[in-house]
């Protein structure tokens, strides 16, 4: 369990993710630093949150102008074929939706009605847009949250193995696994796991959240496995697990590859720290120091990156809730692509957008609190 | 580093803990689930895969709404069948045959151009209000004025009321397939006080000023047995059986339609957790068999091919030689190969079931090099042209994609290549309306079940103009058309129908090439299944 | 400012495979590093001797020869309807017949042809857009770093499989257009890592000195910052292969890549979910996929480990 001096470069590496920019960032730091000084933590939320904002409003521009760069015409695209022989249908439809208007002006309606928190009603569901979203969020927000479970568990406890057997066949294995994970077509593993499991085993149900007809527990949180247990539905807690099983673990697939390998390297990186020799040097049991020296500071990193990819999963799962008919944000996305469903597309983005802004943010300041050096830097 | 997670044993301990909770939750669930199940519909019987009082019908869903009145699509027509009734219907599977529902029966006028319909004086909607002559007129003017896709099934059509239970239809000519059209679902009578109090308009531009579809979304206005009391157009329709019905009472309480795509159908039809699928390919379909009733019925669906009239589109397929090389060049045997059991050659545009349709015999048959000969007469070497379709859509388990591409290749044997232009439906839809596509794959489905819908194809016509052929391209075939819409007498109709498919089939740009196979499946408990080409089943009379 | 932005970029980088970050490589003591990757060179086994890297290559090998040989290996033309469809795998048809009667060997074979050169294409394509706009970035700074750089927030806060079909709704689904969906998602991931290389090599003494010497910013970018982006970059593109063998495939696998008849391994997939009974209409292409992606990251993975750890660390994944 020594490392070995082939691991110089691990053992030189920079201490703590996040401590070095610092040093490359060396442009206008002396002007803010006084204001830092003040409220540093306050600014370094501000900051972040304003750029946030920012990227939002990029993502709609971006959005906007990709859908509307469609050579399809959502009219024809939401109404039917008969219909479409009639000008005045066609006319009246562009007039309910504001497709007479330019595009600037298409979208400066958009924006004002996003900010009174009106997205605008899906051509396909005649619904709002913001209804159609709270109904698919949590179905995908649970897929992803087991997924992420699935994933850490098990990847972070195969990263440790791989870490702490370095170079010995053990992590040949996890190496190998692990690069298998992140190498499978997720479109393709759905698809043999529902083969294996489904149709040719039948242990498992798919399709939907929970069995036909079957009535969704109270709407707590949205997830029907939390609200099921809040409720003590437990019929139903245990089929909406069930029927989260498949589509969890194909899911997972990947984000195990990239979580083990994240953890070995993070192991291994605070493994060479000088601590963990002084540890060693105390006469400690190994099982101790990796666990209280190795891993604990490898800890916040795979909770980082864990967050991220648990980010990117909520917006990754088109082609798993697809095959797997998952009712999710997966699979609305795709359909209002499909169907040019701009108000749809438009939502989809800016939520992803959202997502993807707080998580970044969150994952910040967690830094923040726990070294508190990166924020007063 | 050490200093900074004064906790880290701590922290690692709770690890190690919340580990055993987690085991015995998922313990539990799995074996919750093994043997329990959800909470059903109110009557309480569980056991998965629907309690006896819940049919499960699997579909690919075609949902855009479920507002009768702008209904169109397949799944849409199912729904609203279920919760609306019409003044006539079809009983059985019976489309030959019009037959009284909310009307007690109908009278046509000698000249085939007023049709009076007395109504049930006991129907009444799902609130209990009685159904009378106004909900009709306003239903009807609805439809109408909404201008949407079933509009044009009251072209022409006036509507009134000669008392609280009379109707009264007056057409501008004889019309002898109306009785034809009155069945179909988006005619389906709404409750015209609620759903006016919900800002629904049958006034003239009710297209704009009407906005009652939301409403009717959630919360349907109709006579039917049914109520729809869960709607997702992505998921699943939920229907509830009516009390206040004022026929004989649906067996099933509750019926949820659920959107899941052929492969799981079948799955699902196995394992019992659906009772009914309606879009299994003829494939899917032999594997069931023997395990679940299966029902093979041809459809009023027809594939067709065509080759754009119009030179301006191309100069290739506008060139009647070259149309004649299509016709006589495609296989249309290794079209049926692909489409599956069940599906047969369409010999003419109107499907072999309905009066007027041409015998199977007549159908062309290829003849190599009979095309090869048309294509030089066209002095084309080796043209190259563009084939449109729409890659999303699979028709009655029909994978349009799996079928240009056998097009392509039996078309590669006469000479002509085929370059394939997929694009999805929506995108497709647009240049097939526009009329710009050189070769383009589409198919009709029947929107009532006579032979008229399909004058459609007729020069100057919906489809017949996206295929180039405008008005005036062919006046004999335009007199021949006209003919067959105007004729009131079913032998003269038959002729008429004849002569015009006869015609098409050595002029016009269309080559039809299949009607299609509806397969449906039914798990073996329940019964009464027919099969309606308009929508499906019936869903209150399934035993 | 600048701290944050690099801040934010660093855990950005993650959340895309935890590819970038280029904080971490920030201001390195540029000499001792050098020494260190000079020992560090000598002291590790070369990279192609490393049983995964020569599985990977022999693999990758055979794909490549599959491709270039693909009329003369493949048994039978892959787009010929000739036989019965959905045969079961026999002596006569290996890997068994699709819908439409086709072998489906032959056409997993000639989709070699697809894949991998498209792969190749795309990823050079995202390389030299992103490698060109991040050290562009990274050495000039100013407002040009600011523009590029909030391009590649945007694009990397869209979801990579949407921005995808939103590009191929747009222009039309066929492979031509989903490979530039591809490349508009991929490039921002080299110009992050780019740019931060760029930033932390701006500093070193070589450039300083070239700087002294009266050199232009393009001369150092050319000069002296390509040779040592090289490495990482290429590194970078091996195992960004296989992710674009993934999306590309996955898009075909939605209807938005490849259009029928093309035998392409993600739109055949995509055929056997019509009929789960013939399930060797969608193993055997899924299983190329598989293996070819994999040959590509287990190559790309050896030889991350043969860079030196600060680079290496500035591309995990």
């Amino acid at each position: 369990m020594s490392t070995s001096s082939a691991d110089t470069g691990v053992d030189r590496g920079t201490s703590r993710p996040g401590s070095a920019p610092v040093k490359g960032a060396a442009p206008g730091r002396g002007t803010a630093s006084a204001k830092r000084r003040s409220h540093p933590f306050a600014r370094f939320v501000l900051v972040r949150l304003g750029v946030g904002v920012l990227l939002c409003l990029g993502i709609t521009i971006l959005a906007f102008g990709l859908t509307h760069a469609v050579p399809g015409d959502p009219v024809a695209a939401n109404l039917g074929q008969r219909a479409l022989n009639d000008p005045a249908a066609v006319a009246a439809f562009k007039a309910k939706n504001g497709l007479d208007d330019s595009l600037p002006s298409q979208y400066w309606t958009y924006l004002t009605n996003l900010l009174h928190g009106d997205m605008g009603t899906s051509q396909q569901t005649h619904r709002p847009v913001w209804d159609d979203l709270g109904d698919k969020i949590p179905a995908s927000l649970e897929l992803a949250l087991a997924a992420i479970v699935l994933a850490l568990v098990i990847g972070v406890g195969l990263g440790i193995v791989a870490a702490v057997t370095r170079g010995r066949w053990p992590d040949r294995i996890i190496r190998v696994v692990s690069l298998a994970g992140v190498s499978v077509p997720v479109f393709w593993l759905a698809q043999v796991a529902f083969y294996v499991f489904s149709f040719k085993l039948g242990w498992i149900q798919a399709g939907g959240r929970l069995s036909p007809g079957a009535i969704p527990p109270d709407d707590i949180t949205g997830l029907y496995t939390v609200d099921s247990l809040l409720t003590g539905e437990w019929g139903t807690f245990g089929e909406a697990f069930s029927r989260m099983v498949l589509p969890a673990c194909v899911l997972a697939a990947f984000n195990i590859g990239v979580l083990t390998r994240f953890t070995r390297a993070a192991v291994l990186e605070a493994l060479g720290n000088d601590y963990v020799r002084a540890a060693r040097a105390k006469g400690l049991p190994e099982s101790t120091v990796i666990r209280r020296h190795a891993l604990r500071p490898a800890l916040t990193s795979i909770l980082t990156v864990a967050g991220l990819t648990f980010g990117g999963m909520l917006a990754g799962t088109v082609l798993v809730e697809n095959v797997l008919s998952w009712p999710g944000l997966g699979q609305y996305a795709y359909k209002s692509a499909l169907n040019l469903d701009l108000p749809s597309i438009m939502g989809v983005c800016l939520f992803v957008a959202v997502v993807y802004v707080v998580i970044n943010l969150l994952v910040d300041l967690l830094y923040g609190v726990i070294d508190p050096r990166i924020r007063l830097s | 580093m050490q200093a900074n997670h004064p906790n880290g044993a701590s922290r690692g301990g709770i690890g190690r803990r919340a580990l055993a909770p987690l085991a015995v939750t998922v313990v539990a669930a799995v074996t919750l689930s093994a043997c329990g199940g959800a909470k059903k519909s109110s009557d309480g019987a569980g056991g998965s895969g629907g309690g006896n009082d819940t049919l499960v019908v699997d579909t690919s869903f075609s949902l855009k709404t479920a507002d009768p009145s702008r209904t169109f699509e397949p799944t849409g027509i199912f729904v609203t069948r279920a919760a609306y009734d019409t003044l006539l219907t079809f009983a059985n599977g019976d489309v030959t045959k019009p037959v009284p529902q909310l009307a007690a029966s109908y009278e046509v006028s000698p000249d085939g151009k007023t049709f009076t319909f007395p109504l049930r004086p006991e129907a009444k909607f799902n609130d209990g209000t009685p159904v009378t002559a106004k909900d009709v007129v306003f239903s009807f003017n609805r439809v109408k004025n909404l201008k949407g896709n079933p509009s044009f099934l009251l072209d022409g059509v006036t509507v009134s009321a000669k008392d609280e239970h009379t109707v009264v239809l007056t057409t501008e000519k004889p019309d002898a397939s109306l009785p034809f059209r009155i069945p179909t679902p988006a005619l389906g009578i709404v409750n015209s006080t609620a759903v006016t109090a919900h800002g629904g308009s049958d006034a003239a531009g009710a297209d704009q000023s009407d906005k009652a579809e939301q409403y009717l979304n959630t919360d349907s206005q109709g006579s039917g047995p049914y109520k729809i009391t869960k709607y997702d157009v992505s998921t699943e329709v939920v229907l509830t059986r009516n009390d206040n019905y004022w026929g004989a009472k649906p067996k099933y309480g509750k019926v949820v339609i659920r959107n899941v795509p052929a492969s799981t159908q079948q799955l699902n039809i196995l394992s019992g957790e659906s009772q009914l699928s309606l879009d299994m390919s003829a494939d899917q379909a032999a594997k069931v068999k023997g395990q679940a009733q299966v029902l093979q019925k041809p459809t009023p669906t027809t594939a067709f091919l065509f080759s754009n009239d119009n030179p301006a589109v191309s100069k290739i397929t506008s060139n009647k030689d070259f149309q004649e090389a299509v016709r006589y060049g495609v296989d249309y045997p290794s079209l049926l190969d692909v489409a599956g059991e069940g599906s047969a050659q369409a010999a003419g545009i109107v499907p072999g079931f309905f009066t007027g349709a041409l015998d199977a015999s007549a159908a062309i048959k290829r003849d190599i090099p009979r095309a090869k000969a048309a294509l030089a007469r066209a002095g084309l070497n080796n043209p190259t042209v563009d084939l449109y379709y729409a890659s999303d859509v699979t028709i009655n388990g029909i994978n349009f994609g799996d079928l240009a591409a056998r097009i392509q290749a039996n078309l590669k044997d006469v000479g002509i290549t085929v370059a394939l232009k997929p694009a999805p439906t929506q995108t497709a839809l647009d240049s097939y309306r526009n009329g710009t596509e050189a070769l383009g794959l589409w198919w009709w489905q029947a929107d009532y079940p006579d032979a008229s819908d399909y004058l459609a194809f007729a020069p100057g016509e919906l489809v017949g103009k996206r295929a180039g052929w405008n008005e005036g391209a062919n006046p004999a075939v335009t007199a021949l058309a006209e003919q067959a819409r105007t004729a009131t007498d079913e032998a003269a109709r038959v002729d008429a129908f004849r002569k015009l498919q006869e015609a098409m089939q050595q002029t016009s740009p269309f080559v039809p090439l299949l009607q299609t196979a509806q397969v449906i499946a039914a798990n073996n408990s329940v019964k009464n299944v027919y099969y309606n080409p308009i929508w499906y089943v019936d869903v209150d009379k399934l035993g | 400012m600048n701290a944050t932005r690099i801040f934010l970029g660093d855990r950005l980088g993650a959340g895309r495979g935890n590819r970038s970050d280029p904080g971490r490589t920030g201001a390195p003591d540029a000499a001792d590093e050098r020494a260190a990757r000079r020992r560090r060179r000598r002291a590790n086994k070369s990279p192609w001797r490393s049983p995964l890297a020569v599985t990977g290559l022999v693999i990758i090998g055979v794909f490549l020869v599959a491709a270039v040989f693909a009329s003369v290996i493949s048994p039978e033309d892959p787009l010929a309807q000739k036989w019965p469809k959905y045969q079961a795998p026999s002596a006569e048809h290996w890997f068994g017949t699709d819908q439409l009667g086709r072998d489906i060997l032959s056409r997993v074979i000639h989709g070699t042809r697809v894949s991998l050169p498209l792969a190749l294409l795309l990823v050079v394509l995202a390389m030299v857009i992103g490698t060109v706009l991040g050290a562009v970035a990274g050495y000039f700074g100013g407002w040009i770093d600011m523009v590029v750089m909030r391009c590649a927030d945007l694009v990397l806060a869209f979801p990579a499989i949407i921005l995808a079909m939103a590009v191929v709704a747009a222009l039309g689904p066929n492979l031509t257009n989903a490979v530039l969906a591809v490349v508009v998602v991929s490039w921002p991931t080299y110009a992050r890592v780019v740019r931060g290389l760029v930033l932390s090599l701006r500093q070193s003494d070589f450039v300083q000195a070239d700087r002294l010497l009266g050199a232009s910013g393009w001369r150092v970018l050319a000069v002296d910052l390509r040779p040592n982006l090289a490495g990482p970059v290429a590194v970078l593109a091996a195992l960004d292969l296989g992710n674009a063998v993934l999306l590309l495939s996955g898009l075909s696998f939605l209807g938005l890549g490849a259009q029928p008849p093309a035998a392409e391994w993600g739109a055949m997939v995509n055929a056997g979910s019509a009929n789960f009974d013939a399930w060797w209409v969608a193993v055997f292409p899924g299983a190329a996929i598989l293996l070819s992606v994999l040959a590509f990251n287990f190559l790309g993975d050896t030889l991350r480990d043969a860079l030196d750890p600060r680079t290496a660390r500035a591309i995990r994944g």
